[in-house]
């Protein structure tokens, strides 16, 4: 308002008069003076003489008119010479005090003023744009007139007061503006589009579906195609709609969806040209979209919505008169197609239709309508997927190709359709896609791995893979051993992320590892041509790493990994294919865990399987590899032993007891603070206050017979660790691996590394040893296992040698126990009695079958139940310790004979007397039921003589 | 004779063209006067005054007498206003002014004429000029002042004063006090555009233009019939036309202001202003202020605005006749005539007046009035 007050001078009533005088001679060029006089005598007139308004506006087209040619001329001398020519500075004030007056009169009272300036401007703009239209550099370009307009003050101003204009009626008389400006459009186009186009940037609603509808009018009236594509009106309706495309995108597609909804929506009240824009609706969007990719692209991206099976069929009515429009069907499909490939959007909606329209199942019409529909779907399918890769091979991809690239979702839903067209394309589309960008077709890849659940899809699958199309010679193909490969990992490591990460994506691999398995087999039984170049196995060894560690993770689907693992034979002798040491220490591991996997699976057939899987596996690792031989053997032991696994094997597992301790200290402390003034209270472990007194452990011990199996089973992986290279005759197992297992044994149940070795002390030596001793005895009585692995080294002679120190740890305690028995206890055969006797009867059988004892004290377990206590010990003592004490249990004493298989020869190795003296004077004491024993043992003695 | 007045005229002509255009309309103007306000005016003289007006004024047709398509832009036309305003404003004597006035905007180029007239009034309004206010009293008054050109002339002010501009901060309250004469005419003509009911679509009047004209009449209880107090002087043979008050237009508005749902306290206003105005009549022989006639103009809306709620059987008659709004026009209506008749103010058919005010519906002050009137009556008789 302050400025206002500089403009206009408020005069009193006579300088009213004056200033009318003044401002009709200056207007009328009757008198010269200075613009800016008069144009602020005009402001004063407009502002207090009512009947002048119209004068004054005429008045002012004279001055914007001379301000845009002033404009244009320094342009044109910008072009010509190089220098800016400044616009003169008063066509500036001058146009800026007008613009100020104006608008105060538009807000002041827009109802009266804003139609009026409103047609005012329009006209002058398109007088002044329709004028200059062939000067300076105007282009037909509508952003470029837009800018060089813009850049005017004049129009700039004018451009402004009209959009004042126009917001202050958009709610009062919107239909009566925008057709205003309109019909100064029509008058003026193609000069005044960008007015158009400008005011349509403040009201793209209104303006955007005026201007299709005015478009429509015009198109309806060319009789045909050619026609219709020169009409100056579709390109003025291209320019503005395109120039407001880059801010309204949305409303531009609402409104030519409104449109195109309405052209099927047939009424009874419809005129007759109103049929006739309905008809031509369709082609005049086609058009529109021909003539512009960026209407073609914002309308794309609502196709899924559009286009439906149930729209098709009703457009199909209209496809004979849009034929005749075009003059043949064949360009119209030309169109149709050219459209098709340039979409930049919504590319696989696209596809999705035309094979949805080729499935079509139901649709409202008959037969021949519903052939004739997918006749047509498949011929455009058919030529789309042709042009797209024709123009990859020509590395120059169409729209489409790269809408589709945008949009894998999509077509990994295509995959999973049970209809072959479907998938197929899909596959193609993958080719072509993987053509330009290989990681777009190793994430399809991945997926079709993930989620196929037929031979056909795995198919596909690997025709995706093996494709001419896809370039084999760049990396990542050439580094990591082929996509399948780089597909392989990127599921692996995914899914180790899953197990070591805390973001967990619920990743459900059960069908990739079926497939895997499946193609590997394929591959495998060599009668599919495209898998010869290996590339299953290529991919897995090169994923090793991954897959190894997962093995042991991935539980639910071990047995499938354990198949495929197995199936790839780590590492296959024949081959060149070294594995890395970490894949064998995981592969290692992972199958001794897959062996503690199976015993405590329920399901037989699998667990047996499992148990020769892991057999298998172990046998070609432990033959290939000493490291993983020690990992197996130790691994296997450790866990059958100590670990939670050891139950499976009959262990009474003293080790939860700890569990339910609550920590004697921490009670002790806690007292201390709750109790301050008694000072020595204690807690003792008598049980826990509101717990009861201590329940003794009752342990949940497994059915015999599953122990049996599970310690079969085991026995059999050991020895599949200990298993040689190539099966002797005579003997499965390796020598060294026998007495790795041996040491192994000793290891883990002696207590301390002192007093390890093999001799036998003197029997008073004991007493050092004693509670070592005891610890070693307790260990196999809580762990049967103990038992049997001794057993099974026994067997492999002279492997038991080593194990002397558990032997005679053994035997130091029966022989305590046995004395201190009394003679009491026999009588009543107590329990004590009888695990004391197995014991012994057991350790006599390991010496015994392990050699250690030779013949005749080796039957010494036949005769112990019938001998009395003290002289079960002198047994013990005399001929038992005194023989091994005497004869160190090493190697030594075994022969290897000619086939490679260590024993000692009975008959050489026959003990002096004075080691079975006690013996037989003891049996000779009980010969009344020693005596068939005692002629086996000492009258019957073989010979080599005989 | 003739030949030689014909051969004047030629000449006159020739020489007027040799002028440029403002100037020669001003020239053309002088001729004008000489021609019609001459001692002796013939038919011949007159056909050229006119022939002058068209080919030099206002620029209607071109020297072979050929009509010109758009005769004046608006810059030529705001060049030949101010010349008009000049000429009239400087033209002293009433009765030569009067004449020519007359005969420029009247007779068969009236209407097309009309645009410059009304557009030289309102610069007369706002640049204030007594003397061409007063031959535009005249004018409307001898054309009718409810005549389609003077509601067209009204309703063109109208727009400049009260649409376009803001006439509290114009010369538009002015007018009053410079020419009541002009005013009065002006109001008469106004009523006929608004709360018109026999138009096609009835209109009603904006608020600032009510605010104006009650301001204007409650100020100055005798602007109503100031335009009747004062007669123009017309041009000698002229027969003066009697001016209508706009009293009887104003009362139209105020009385079926509450029935159209213009409740706006305005319109009390204005009513109470008029009433006052009424009374301050003064007493003549016989009563010339108000037509009976023209006081009959609220009982049709009346009757069908009945009709209408009787149609929408939303109500029951009982109702209908009691709503407020129908009362207190009857009641406005009743005081008015009660005023009117009072002062004796109103001539014609007065029978027929009171006649057709019995069939509106019941209203108590109405029935009063109407029953004192033939109380009267029978009284005289």
């Amino acid at each position: 308002m302050k400025s206002q007050s500089t403009i206009v001078r408020n005069v009193p009533q006579q300088d009213l008069s004056n200033e009318l005088k003044f401002f009709v001679k200056g207007a009328t060029k009757k008198e010269k003076c200075n613009p800016l006089d008069l144009t602020k005598s005009a402001l004063t007139l407009l502002k207090s003489l009512p009947a002048s308004r119209v004068a004054v506006l005429e008045y002012f087209r004279f001055i914007f008119d001379n301000a845009a040619l002033n404009y244009i001329k320094a342009i044109e001398t910008e072009i010509k010479t190089g220098s800016f020519l400044t616009v003169p500075e008063t066509d500036e004030v001058i146009v800026s005090e007008i613009h100020t007056l104006l608008s105060v009169l538009i807000s002041g009272n827009s109802v009266a003023w804003a139609p009026m300036i409103s047609t005012w401007s329009l006209e002058l703009l398109g007088e002044i744009s329709s004028k200059y239209s062939g000067r300076a550099h105007f282009s037909a370009n509508l952003n470029e007139t837009l800018q060089l307009w813009m850049a005017c003050r004049a129009t700039r101003t004018l451009v402004d007061i009209n959009t004042k204009c126009l917001s202050s009626l958009i709610y009062s008389d919107t239909e009566a503006s925008i057709s205003a400006l309109l019909d100064t459009s029509i008058k003026h186009s193609p000069h005044f589009d960008w007015v158009v186009a400008h005011v349509g940037s403040c009201f793209p609603n209104t303006v955007i579906t005026r201007v299709l509808s005015c478009g429509l009018k015009d198109f309806c009236q060319n009789k045909s195609y050619e026609q219709g594509c020169d009409s100056p009106k579709l390109k003025s309706v291209v320019g503005i709609l395109g120039h407001l495309a880059g801010s309204h995108v949305e409303d531009i597609r609402e409104a030519i969806l409104a449109i195109f909804n309405w052209s099927l929506r047939e009424t009874f009240e419809d005129t007759d040209l109103h049929r006739l824009q309905k008809k031509a609706t369709v082609p005049y969007i086609l058009q529109l979209f021909y003539l512009s990719s960026t209407l073609l692209s914002a309308v794309c991206m609502s196709i899924k919505d559009t286009l439906t099976i149930e729209v098709i069929g009703r457009l199909y009515h209209y496809v004979e008169d849009w034929c005749r429009y075009f003059g043949t069907p064949e360009a119209l499909e030309e169109l149709l197609m050219t459209l098709i490939l340039r979409c930049e959007q919504s590319g696989a909606q696209i596809i999705k239709l035309l094979l949805n329209c080729i499935h079509l199942t139901k649709i409202r019409g008959n037969d021949q309508m519903k052939l004739n529909i997918v006749e047509k779907s498949k011929d455009i399918l058919f030529n789309v997927l042709q042009e797209m890769e024709k123009s990859v091979r020509h590395a120059n991809p169409v729209g489409i190709v790269i809408s589709i690239s945008k949009d894998l979702k999509e077509l990994e839903n295509m995959f999973l359709s049970s209809e072959k067209l479907v998938f197929e394309t899909a596959g193609h589309l993958v080719i072509l896609l993987g053509h330009m960008n290989s990681s777009a077709m190793v994430t399809s890849a991945q997926f079709l791995l993930q989620n196929a659940t037929n031979a056909d899809q795995l198919v596909l699958f690997l025709k995706c893979l093996t494709s001419d199309l896809i370039d084999k010679t760049t990396p990542p193909y050439s580094e990591k051993g082929g996509h399948f490969s780089v597909v392989l990992e990127q599921i692996l490591s995914r899914n180790i992320q899953k197990f070591f990460g805390s973001n967990e994506e619920n990743l459900d691999l059960s069908q990739m590892w079926t497939n895997l398995l499946t193609l590997l087999q394929w591959e495998k039984s060599g009668r599919v041509p495209c898998l010869n170049s290996k590339i299953i196995t290529r991919a897995l060894e090169a994923n090793l790493t991954n897959l190894t560690s997962l093995f042991s993770s991935e539980v639910l689907h071990m047995h499938v990994i354990a198949d495929i693992l197995d199936t790839m034979e780590i590492p296959k002798p024949t081959e060149s294919y070294s594995p890395p040491i970490q894949v064998i220490l995981n592969l290692t591991q992972s199958t001794v865990n897959y062996f503690f996997a199976c015993c405590h699976d329920d399901g037989t057939s699998k667990k047996l399987k499992g148990f020769q899987k892991v057999c298998q596996i172990l046998k070609r690792l432990c033959t290939y590899s000493k490291v993983a031989k020690v990992l197996a053997l130790r691994e296997l032991l450790e866990s059958a032993l100590f670990r939670s696994d050891n139950v499976l094997f009959g262990a009474n597992n003293i080790e939860h007891d700890y569990e339910m301790d609550k920590g004697l200290l921490k009670q002790n402390k806690k007292i201390n603070k709750t109790i301050p003034l008694t000072k020595h209270s204690s807690v003792f472990n008598g049980g826990i206050i509101g717990t009861g007194k201590r329940k003794s452990v009752c342990f949940d011990e497994l059915p015999s017979h599953v122990v049996a199996n599970n310690i079969y089973q085991l026995i059999n992986a050991i020895k599949a660790c200990c298993a040689l290279l190539e099966e002797n005759k005579y003997t499965d197992m390796s020598w060294d691996s026998m007495t790795l297992l041996s040491l192994l044994l000793v290891q883990f149940v002696s207590p301390d590394v002192m007093y390890n070795g093999l001799p036998w002390p003197e029997e008073d030596f004991s007493k050092v040893t004693m509670e070592r001793d005891l610890f070693i005895r307790r260990m196999f009585t809580n762990t049967p296992l103990l038992w049997e692995l001794l057993s099974f080294v026994a067997v492999y002679r002279p492997a038991i040698c080593y194990c002397s120190v558990l032997i005679r740890a053994l035997t130091a305690t029966l022989m305590h126990q046995w004395k201190s028995m009394g003679e009491q206890s026999k009588s009543g055969l107590s329990e004590n009695y009888k695990n004391l006797m197995d014991t012994t009867i057991r350790v006599i059988d390991v010496m015994a079958l392990g050699q250690l004892l030779p013949p005749p004290l080796s039957s010494i377990r036949d005769v112990l139940p019938y001998l009395k206590c003290h002289e079960i010990v002198a047994v013990l003592r005399e001929c038992v310790w005194c023989y091994m004490r005497d004869h160190i249990p090493s190697p030594a004493l075994f022969g290897c004979d000619s086939n490679l298989v260590y024993w000692r020869d009975p008959i050489i190795a026959r003990p002096p007397e004075m080691y079975t003296n006690t013996l037989r004077i003891i049996m000779q004491r009980n010969i009344k039921s020693l005596g068939h024993m005692y002629a086996q043992m000492f009258i019957n003695i073989p010979t080599h003589d005989t | 004779m003739s030949g030689k007045s014909g051969a004047s005229e030629i000449s006159l002509k020739q020489s007027l063209r040799k002028i440029e255009y403002p100037s020669s309309a001003k020239d053309a103007l002088n001729k004008i006067v000489d021609l019609i306000c001459g001692r002796i005016t013939s038919i011949k003289n007159m056909d050229l005054a006119l022939d002058l007006m068209a080919e030099f004024v206002f620029l209607e047709i071109d020297r072979r007498g050929h009509k010109r398509g758009f005769p004046l832009t608006p810059l030529i036309e705001l060049q030949l206003i101010e010349l008009l305003y000049e000429y009239f404003n400087n033209m002293s004597n009433e009765s030569a002014r009067n004449t020519v006035f007359l005969s420029i905007f009247s007779g068969t180029t009236a209407i097309m004429r009309l645009g410059v007239l009304t557009k030289l009034v309102s610069v007369a309004i706002a640049i204030p000029s007594a003397t061409i206010l007063s031959s535009a009293s005249a004018w409307m008054q001898q054309l009718g002042n409810t005549s389609q050109n003077s509601c067209k002339l009204a309703e063109g002010l109208i727009q400049d004063y009260f649409y376009f501009y803001n006439p509290n901060t114009s010369s538009i309250n002015l007018v009053p006090s410079i020419s009541p004469q002009f005013t009065a005419n002006f109001l008469t003509a106004v009523t006929e555009n608004y709360f018109n009911f026999t138009k096609r679509e009835c209109i009603f009047p904006p608020k600032v233009l009510m605010e104006s004209v009650t301001t204007w009449v409650s100020e100055n209880p005798g602007l109503c019939i100031a335009a009747q107090q004062k007669q123009a002087v017309l041009p000698p043979g002229a027969i003066a036309m009697e001016a209508t008050t706009p009293i009887a237009g104003l009362l139209r508005w105020t009385v079926l202001a509450p029935i159209n749902k213009q409740d706006s306290q305005v319109y009390g206003d204005l009513h109470l202003a008029l009433l006052n105005s009424i009374i301050e009549i003064p007493k003549v022989t016989p009563p010339k202020a108000i037509y009976a006639q023209h006081l009959t103009g609220p009982i049709n809306p009346i009757l069908s605005y009945v009709n209408d709620l009787r149609n929408k059987q939303e109500l029951k008659l009982d109702q209908i006749l009691n709503e407020d709004n129908l009362q207190l026009a009857l009641d406005r209506y009743a005081q008015a005539i009660q005023v009117i008749y009072s002062v004796n103010a109103v001539y014609g058919h007065v029978d027929d007046l009171f006649h057709q005010l019995k069939l509106l519906p019941f209203n108590k002050l109405m029935s009063i009035v109407i029953s004192t009137y033939k109380k009267n009556k029978v009284i005289i008789l």
